[in-house]
This record gives structure tokens, C-alpha cells and sequence, in this order.
């Protein structure tokens, strides 16, 4: 199975379609994550800014502006990089403690925040980081601001919005490779399910399929489809059975009719002539309708060959173009053989006999004078069938007829009027290579017609 | 001719014995499988008819029963079975000929006389000499003359003129021919045998002052005159 099939497939297009309904809601999912969680980080770091300030006032209030500058140099001297920056101001602005810049150019966010980006050394490296700040009066015209940067939450968030895109991607490519081979093995058992039925409604539909190796909805259908094949085969027997008791009982009183007809012959010689002998050989040709169409049915509802002799076609088809030769020559037909080694096939010589001599006829029968046909037997591409094309230089068969012609009593409209016969030849043809296994092609020799008998 | 036929259909069996009548033979005609048994060995008949499908026993067993017991008797079997395979099994049994149901009265007519007179004359395979009035086939030396004048015949025309030769005065059938000349059994859909006895003929009889193959209607050829029986 090729891999083109796999991803044209029902299923794997089912996959495909909700692994992407399924992305975009992750996708959606870990957006509101990611949103939720920058919010309430930024909440815990505005909070803790505040509390931060109502620790430095409360110590204001109790040691003033000493206990400040020690606090705060205190909290100055963690060695942590993310910590709270400070910045204490007097009245006239000037900085009393802290390590923040006096007057770095600050943002103003709502509710009195305030952003800015201040370089910080890290590892003897100067990288400039955001920082989210807010003052406060501390009393007696001194001002406290207290800042913190917010690169680890960003870090962080980064951190928990990559690992989820990764799980995400991760998600998708096992969805996409689980969703391949579970399509390709359900592609699997449907292509053999129906290569299966497909074997049965092309050769021999009184077969089912094996209901006992298929598992669940498979073997479901294979049910059903074997439901079909016996009520088609039903149909099929009835149809037959209908047209071959007409034909058989019909024959039985044709051939009485028949005789009758010759004995009157036989004790009436002086009735006038001509005429019984025409109605005798109508009966004749009733008669072989018939039996050509008995034949038919009994090639296509039986079983096909089993076992048969060993038939040397060269041999065989010497047989037939040298019974044929003398029609031909007295049409002023070239007939030619074209079998150069023998080939032997396994069948029945009566009726691979009939088939070619049925070809043959029917070639003969419209070539026109100082026409040519020629039989030729090849082996085919493969070496191991065998290839007999049989072409004429008469007027051929037209495209659109091609498939017809095999139907019983079909007779192309123009050979109607022209050429006599019951219109069972070619059946009784392809219904003969078919019990051989084999198949008959119609082609263009151009001009003229071609038949092409394939056996295995 | 005295004829046995051994058939259960009754209506297809007095259609049978009423012709074989006309024509001027003795017929017997036995219902089932053992009375034809019974019938056969109380009597000896020139060739016998027997049905393939009857009840109490089988025409293929009747057949093996009496050529176990010694009955050479030329056999016809009938049937309405007609597949090659029938055909060869049936063949096979012991049977002489095989003729599927429905028939032309004709046709049965002339096999019965070709196995008829094949069982009375025993010699006539070993013969090495043909001759039907002036003309002589040399089997050995596969030459043919007819008064004196030698004919030069394609292989396939020497066989069918010494099948013909073989049947001198009988009528043949076409689906003889095919079967006993051309070695298969099939319905051709033209008279494609017609042509290859008119050239036959062509050599034999153009020149000739008496035509000895003829065109018997609606049945098949004979060479020279009829016998009479």
C-alpha cells in the first residue's frame, strides 16, 4: 500500500481533521494559562512591592529615618540579583538611601506604578532589566520608592509556555503517527476486502468471503457482502434457469418437429422444392441457437476447468486454420499461421477448438475478397501465458461496440442485415476462454479487427 | 438392423422405435437399466441405444456390465448430458459412439448404420486396400486411382476420403466427419466441412463420367451407391 493512499484516506483525513480541532483548543487552553499565570504573578509582585513599602514606613515610624537607611541597607547587601531595590529621598529630593538612580526615566502605569529598565550586574555582566516600581510618602516630606525587577516571572513564564508548546507539538506528532497506521491498517483490511470481492464478482460469485479472519465493522460488511452475493447469486441462477429451460424445452420439440419434417421430405419428393429443405434449415439453426446457448450456460454456472489435458495450441491451431483454409481460399482470403514454437496449455481441445474456430469463422465471414487474416501464437509478455491474436483486414468493430458484442444475441447493427448468424459466436467465445481462465480482447488491427485470446 | 434401445423416457423411446421402424429395422426397447440388461442377454443385437440417466441402473454401468460379461455388441449411448466431459467418460466406459439429446432422427439413423456395419465386417481395419467401384485407395503405399488415373490428394482430403471410402454407400454425417476426420468435437457455424468435401470432390468426380460422392439433404454425404440393407 503506498503511503499516498494512506494519507487520502477517509480515516487519516478524520485524524488530520480533529488533531487540528484538538491543537487549537490546547492552543487556546495554554494561551488562558499563560495569561492567567503572567497576571497573577505580576498580582504576588505588585503585592509584595507594597507590602515591601508598608514594611519600610513601619519602620520609619519606629526608628525614623535611621532605621530606614539600615533596613534598607541591609536588604542592599543579599547577594540575590532578584531582590527589592530601594530608593529614599528627602524633602528636595536628594538621596538619602538606596541604590536606585535618583531620576531614571520612569513609565507611569495605573494606580500609581511605575516602570523603568535599569542595567544590573550579573556573573561581571551588565544586562538591562524591567523593572516595576512605586513610591510612597514616608513622612516629613521623605519619599520612599521601592522597585523590583520581573525578568524571573517573565523566565518563567517563558519556561511553563515553552514546556507546553513542546507538549503540544509532542501531542501532535505521536496523533499524526498513531492516526497513519491506524488508518493504514484500516486501509489495509478494507483494500483486501475489497480485492476479495472484487476476485469473487469478476470470476466465480458462488464464493464468499471469510467472515471468520475479519474483527468488528469489517467483518460486519464482510457480512453483508456476502448477504448480497447470495441473493445475487440467487438471481442470477433464476434468470438462468428460466432462459435455459426455455431453451431445452423448447429444443425438444424442435427436433421432433424436425424429424417430422424430413420424413415428409423423405416420402414427398415431388411437394415443391426447395421450399422443405429451407424450413428444415431453419430448424437447424433454431437448433444450434439452442445448443450454443446451453452451451454458454453450462460453461459460465459450472465450475471452471478443473485439471484438463495437455493441449499443444500450435498443433491445435494448425488443426483449425487448416479446416478453415479452403473457405478462406475460396473467398480469395489470405490465410496465414504465425505459431513458430509449441506451447502447451492446460485445457479441454473440443472447446478451445470451438473458440478459435469460432473466431476464425466470424473473421472469414467478414473479410472482404483478397483479404488477409493471420493467426499468430505468442507467448506472453511474462513468458509463462499464452497469447493468440487472430486479426482480418475486414471492416473491424467499432469502439463503442467492442463490449457488446459478447452479449448473447447482440449483433452489430451493420452485420445485421448482411452476414448470417445467431449472434452467440463471440459469447460462447469468451464464456469458453473463461472457463480456461483466459480473456478475449477486442482490438483495432487497423484497419480490420484484432482478437486477443489470453490463457494462462 | 436389430436394435435394442434401453431408455426410460417413453414419449422419446416410441419416437425412436417408430422411426427405426420406417426405416426398416427391428427394434426392442427395454425401460430401464437391468431389463435392458435382462433384453441383452436373452438376445443378440446388432448395436444397441442405451439412455445415460435412468433409474435402477445407470446406462454407463449397464454398459461396463456387459462388456464385462463379454458383450461386444456395439454401443450408442444417448444423453441429454453434453459436456465434454460426459462425453469422454462416457467414451471411456465402452461405448462406440456418443449423441446428445435432442438429435436429429438422421443423425442417429447414420451412426447406427457406420457402428452396425464396422462390427460385421471385422477385417476392415487391417485392410491395406479400398475400393469403391473404379476407385482404389493403396493404404500402405497412400496412393489413390481411379481408373487408372492417379489423384493427388492433401493429406487431409486422403483422410477424409478414406474415412468415406471406410463407409462406402452409408450415409455420413457432417458431425461424424468432424468428429472422425478432424479429430474434434464441435458445432461449427458454417458449413465449413462442405467445403473440403466439394474440393474432395472436385478430384474424385470432375473428370469422371459417374459422380461417386454425393450430398444426401439435410443429413450429410455418401460414397457411391446406397446399400441396401
Amino acid at each position: 500500500m503506498e503511503i499516498r493512499e494512506v494519507v487520502n484516506s477517509l480515516t487519516f483525513r478524520y485524524i488530520v481533521k480533529y488533531l487540528t480541532v484538538l491543537s487549537a483548543t490546547v492552543f487556546l487552553l495554554q494561551g488562558a494559562f499563560y495569561l492567567y499565570f503572567s497576571y497573577t504573578s505580576f498580582r504576588d509582585l505588585g503585592e509584595s512591592v507594597v507590602e515591601e513599602l508598608e514594611t519600610l514606613k513601619r519602620v520609619y515610624r519606629g526608628q525614623s529615618l535611621v532605621g530606614v537607611s539600615e533596613y534598607v541597607g541591609d536588604q542592599m547587601a543579599s547577594p540575590s540579583v532578584h531582590r527589592f531595590y530601594y530608593l529614599v529621598t528627602d524633602k528636595y529630593g536628594a538621596k538619602v538611601a538606596g541604590d536606585l538612580p535618583v531620576a531614571p526615566r520612569y513609565r507611569e502605569f495605573d494606580d500609581g506604578w511605575l516602570g523603568f529598565e535599569m542595567a544590573l550586574q550579573n556573573w561581571g555582566e551588565s544586562i538591562d532589566v524591567d523593572f516595576l516600581a512605586r513610591p510612597m510618602e514616608l513622612g516629613d516630606g521623605y519619599k520612599a520608592m521601592v522597585a523590583r525587577d520581573y525578568a524571573d516571572i517573565v523566565e518563567r513564564a517563558e519556561l511553563v509556555f515553552r514546556t507546553l508548546f513542546r507538549v503540544m507539538i509532542a501531542t501532535l506528532i505521536l496523533g499524526i503517527t498513531g492516526g497513519f497506521f491506524s488508518a493504514a491498517r484500516a486501509l489495509d483490511r478494507v483494500e483486501r476486502l475489497n480485492h476479495e470481492i472484487s476476485r469473487i464478482v469478476r470470476g466465480d460469485p458462488s464464493q464468499r468471503l471469510n467472515v471468520d479472519t475479519e474483527k468488528g465493522y469489517i467483518r460486519a460488511l464482510a457480512m453483508v457482502v456476502n448477504q448480497m452475493l447470495e441473493q445475487m447469486e440467487t438471481l442470477m441462477q433464476g434468470v438462468r434457469r428460466v432462459s435455459d429451460n426455455i431453451a431445452h424445452d423448447l429444443r425438444t420439440p424442435l427436433t421432433r418437429m424436425r424429424n417430422d419434417l424430413s420424413q415428409l421430405r423423405d416420402r414427398q419428393a415431388h411437394v415443391e422444392g426447395g421450399q422443405l429443405d429451407r424450413i428444415i434449415e431453419e430448424c437447424d439453426e433454431l437448433l444450434s441457437s439452442f445448443n450454443a446457448l446451453l452451451r454458454i450456460s453450462t460453461l459460465e454456472s459450472g465450475n471452471r476447468l478443473a485439471g484438463g489435458s495437455d493441449v499443444e495450441l500450435g498443433i491445435l491451431l494448425r488443426d483449425v486454420v487448416e479446416l478453415y483454409e479452403p473457405l478462406a481460399h475460396e473467398r480469395d482470403i489470405e490465410l496465414v499461421l504465425d505459431a513458430p514454437e509449441p506451447q502447451v496449455c492446460k485445457g479441454e481441445a473440443d472447446l478451445l477448438f470451438q473458440l478459435f474456430a469460432n473466431v476464425l469463422d466470424n473473421a472469414i465471414k467478414y473479410t472482404p475478397p483478397q483479404g488477409r487474416i493471420r493467426v499468430q501464437l505468442r507467448k506472453d509478455a511474462a513468458g509463462v501465458g499464452h497469447s493468440v491474436v487472430i486479426a482480418d483486414s475486414g471492416p473491424g468493430i467499432p469502439m463503442v461496440e467492442r463490449k457488446n458484442v459478447f452479449r448473447r444475441f447482440y449483433r452489430v447493427e451493420s452485420s445485421r442485415t448482411e452476414h448470417p448468424g445467431h449472434g452467440l459466436g463471440l459469447s460462447l467465445v469468451q464464456a469458453i476462454a473463461q472457463f480456461h481462465y483466459g480473456t478475449v480482447e477486442l482490438g483495432s488491427n487497423s484497419p480490420g479487427l484484432q482478437v486477443r485470446v489470453k490463457l494462462p | 438392423m436389430n436394435v435394442l434401445l434401453v431408455e426410460d423416457d417413453k414419449q422419446v423411446g416410441d419416437f425412436i422405435v417408430g422411426e427405426l421402424s420406417a426405416a426398416g429395422h427391428l427394434c426392442v426397447h427395454a425401460l430401464d437399466g437391468e431389463a435392458g440388461q435382462q433384453a441383452a442377454k436373452n438376445a443378440t443385437y446388432d448395436v444397441m441405444i442405451i439412455d445415460r440417466m435412468m433409474p435402477r441402473m445407470d446406462g454407463m454401468a449397464l454398459i461396463k456390465a456387459l462388456r464385462t460379461f463379454g458383450d461386444n455388441t456395439p454401443v450408442l449411448v444417448l444423453s441429454a448430458l453434453g459436456d465434454v466431459d460426459d462425453r469422454v467418460q462416457g467414451l471411456k466406459c465402452g461405448a462406440d459412439d456418443y449423441l446428445v439429446k435432442p438429435f436429429a432422427m438422421t443423425e442417429l439413423l447414420a451412426r447406427l448404420e457406420v457402428l452396425n456395419r464396422r462390427a460385421s465386417s471385422p477385417g476392415i481395419e487391417a485392410q491395406t486396400r479400398l475400393v469403391v467401384q473404379d476407385l482404389s485407395m493403396d493404404l500402405l503405399r497412400q496412393y489413390v486411382q481411379r481408373q487408372e488415373i492417379s489423384i493427388n490428394l492433401q493429406p487431409r482430403e486422403y483422410k477424409l476420403l478414406e474415412y468415406l471410402m471406410r463407409h462406402a454407400g452409408q450415409v455420413v454425417t457432417r458431425a461424424m466427419l468432424l468428429e472422425q476426420v478432424w479429430g474434434y468435437h464441435f458445432d461449427p457455424q458454417t458449413n465449413v466441412i462442405d467445403v473440403h468435401v466439394s474440393r474432395l470432390r472436385q478430384k474424385i468426380d470432375k473428370d469422371f463420367e459417374t459422380p461417386l460422392l454425393s450430398t444426401v439433404r439435410g443429413v450429410g454425404y455418401r460414397l457411391g451407391p446406397e446399400l441396401d440393407n
